[in-house]
């Protein structure tokens, strides 16, 4: 029939002009459901305390067996770890196969006038959000990707909370910084 | 993840600062894609196989606090937890002073758990409440529903913001 014949190519030629984020969005869905199938949804922030857990019970075991915390996040060797290991190597693949050049330090904010001012930056960011992903009990893959996913309230209100904050933030450096 | 990640451009800080300053929302469709996706598969699927899944409890005071920590921290540095290893593996050198801060920070979360946190976080749990649970409905259903409208919503969207004149 026609119409059978029609529309094959059409669905076709949709797909391959599908954006990035839409094509790639579809294989990362994808990629959490069947994470989600196998052992458990995909996180990255757990890993943080974990690191800081294995090199304690190197350095002084008793606190480290003292310390609720690091005894409830437990040992390295988790499924967790092994997604960020990956995450490292991914990144890394991606930039050579692509053959992007390697990325000079971009000036994120208008505000950052030297390398200096971006990797204290940086390094604030980075103290943070794991700080806060911790209290929360997880990140924008642990909360808001996977939390929503699987309709989690808490990933709702925890994704509400960094996109209000995090917008408001970015727009106040915008419009003080020159 | 990290192949996905990189080339969505989710790992360099400048294109997370243009979605958070609503003016590129590249990344923010690519998360609604993926939990659109996502939720419909994984739920689509609950019907026929068990499936993993794993709620966080809701401690208000704490998700949200946490919540608001992380905001500063992703807009300030543009990164987030897993972004920034991505970005190693790529080279960019604040990634790496992200990663160390990142390591502190989780050293610091350690020392003061006990003391400060526990205390903070239990307050109002509500426990591991979802969106169908709360609401008495069929998780499948909210799921696909969940989905549709997100990807509705994405598509609806624009890509740039800033139209270049």
């Amino acid at each position: 029939m026609g119409t059978a014949a029609q529309v094959q190519p059409a669905a076709a030629t949709a797909v391959k002009r599908l954006p990035p984020w839409a094509s790639l969005g579809i294989i990362f869905g994808l990629v959490s459901a069947a994470s989600i199938l196998t052992w458990g949804p995909i996180g990255v922030s757990g890993t943080y305390p974990r690191f800081i857990g294995a090199i304690l019970r190197r350095i002084d075991p008793a606190y480290a067996t003292a310390n609720p915390y690091l005894e409830k996040m437990g040992s390295l060797l988790k499924p967790e770890s092994f997604l960020v290991l990956g995450l490292l190597i991914g990144g890394f693949l991606a930039a050579r196969v692509w053959r992007v050049a390697k990325p000079a330090i971009e000036r994120v904010h208008a505000a950052e006038h030297s390398t200096r001012a971006r990797y204290m930056n940086s390094f604030i960011g980075g103290f943070l959000i794991i700080f806060g992903a911790r209290i929360a009990g997880g990140c924008t893959s642990g909360h808001i990707i996977s939390g929503i996913t699987q309709g989690a309230l808490s990933g709702f209100v925890f994704a509400a909370a960094v996109f209000a904050v995090g917008i408001g933030t970015a727009k106040l450096i915008a419009a003080r910084g020159n | 993840m990290g192949v996905l990640i990189q080339r969505v451009g989710a790992s360099s800080p400048m294109m997370i600062l243009r979605n958070l300053r609503l003016e590129n929302l590249t990344v923010i469709k690519f998360m609604a894609t993926t939990i659109a996706v996502g939720a419909m598969v994984a739920y689509g699927l609950s019907a026929f196989v068990p499936m993993h899944f794993d709620i966080k409890p809701l401690y208000l005071v704490g998700v949200a606090v946490g919540g608001v920590i992380f905001g500063v921290g992703f807009a300030v540095g543009g990164y987030c937890p897993g972004t920034c290893v991505v970005g190693a593996g790529e080279g960019r050198k604040d990634a790496f002073f992200t990663i160390a801060g990142g390591i502190i920070g989780a050293l610091a979360f350690t020392l003061v758990f006990e003391t400060v946190i526990t205390p903070l976080v239990k307050m109002t749990d509500f426990g591991k409440v979802t969106v169908a649970s709360a609401l008495g409905v069929s998780p499948i259903a909210t799921a696909m529903v969940l989905g549709v409208v997100f990807l509705f919503v994405v598509w609806k969207l624009p890509t740039d913001v800033t139209r270049k004149r």
